[in-house]
């Protein structure tokens, strides 16, 4: 998910206790079955990124992997091994569910760090955990929450695919433009 | 199948990538990553939401920056490390440009200082869509230092 997400009603401190509680929250998500080879070239397809690395097996092997990989960034998309309910908005995968009113909600950023290939039978695991909350002021002096969270990505024999890190920024209404 | 690259030095430009993102490429995008929130394809959210239009996913830009690497370098490569700040919301129908600037070259691996840089359009002039951003490359393996 990215972009804005408005909430109304008047800004308060934005580091609440309800947050601060989130610090050290897990949350874990399986995959029910492989990531399978269509995944991973579907995505390819989808960002018109042609790499046969993707779909074509042969050529694969002959630069040294077992067959097809998936394009690296896609572990990092969540959403098929969340198996989470759609919401109203049509978003159906992991969420911390921060609602702070008088906030909009931007992504800040992401580090990955891909430690092998995922194959098409890697049943993934993803372990969300909230790491760092900071409050801050944007060069204009509004004020705004970080909010850092890690993903770990493993698979069904414990091996380490990826880790992600993320960072959210909910910024006050307060004056902001 | 071998690709024999030509040796890196540091300033190297690696060739730039440009993609024009149509609402039908996020909508493939979208089911790819099972992501059907609606502030990316859906025109009455998206207009309840305040925004110019469709956004674009920004986890395309690491795709698109993947891409530029693996192109770049060639198959006997691996991305270990990608990293991107988002600067501003691309909206459908824009075109981005990454870029990418060889930074430190070492025997097995090589940095690179990337960008992506939205092309002026209907909805505003040039702005960057992600800076900085980085990544560090390793060499003449297809696969990561985790792959067994």
């Amino acid at each position: 998910m990215s972009g804005p997400e408005r909430s109304g009603g008047d800004a308060v401190g934005l580091l609440t206790d309800e947050l601060r509680a989130l610090l050290g929250t897990r949350k874990v998500y399986t995959a029910p079955e492989p990531l399978g080879a269509a995944a991973g070239r579907y995505f390819g397809m989808a960002v018109g990124d042609d790499n046969p690395l993707y779909s074509d097996a042969e050529f694969a092997r002959a630069q040294g992997l077992p067959g097809v990989t998936a394009p690296p960034t896609l572990i990092c998309e969540t959403n098929q091994y969340a198996n989470l309910p759609m919401d109203r908005d049509g978003y159906a995968g992991h969420s911390w569910h921060l609602n702070v009113p008088g906030t909009r909600q931007v992504r800040g950023g992401n580090s990955y760090t891909f430690h092998r290939r995922v194959r098409p039978d890697d049943v993934i695991t993803a372990t969300w955990e909230i790491h760092d909350l900071t409050e801050k002021q944007t060069r204009t002096g509004v004020d705004m929450l970080v909010v850092s969270s890690r993903a770990t990505y493993t698979n069904q024999d414990g091996e380490l695919l990826a880790v992600n890190e993320e960072t959210i920024i909910l910024v006050s209404l307060d004056g902001a433009a | 199948m071998t690709v024999q690259l030509p040796p890196l030095h540091v300033g190297d430009e690696l060739p730039a990538l440009e993609r024009t993102i149509t609402l039908t490429d996020m909508v493939a995008y979208a089911g790819a990553t099972w992501d059907w929130y609606r502030l990316h394809f859906d025109p009455e959210f998206v207009a309840a939401a305040q925004v110019p239009g469709p956004v674009v996913d920004g986890q395309v830009l690491g795709a698109l920056f993947v891409e530029l690497l693996q192109d770049a370098l060639g198959p006997r490569c691996f991305v270990h490390e990608l990293s991107f700040t988002f600067r501003n919301l691309m909206f459908a129908g824009e075109t981005v440009r990454c870029a990418g600037t060889v930074v430190a070259v070492a025997a097995d691996r090589v940095r690179v200082d990337l960008s992506a840089t939205i092309l002026a359009s209907a909805y505003g002039p040039q702005r960057p869509a992600a800076h900085p951003a980085h990544a560090t490359v390793l060499l003449g393996t297809a696969d990561g230092p985790g792959a067994r």
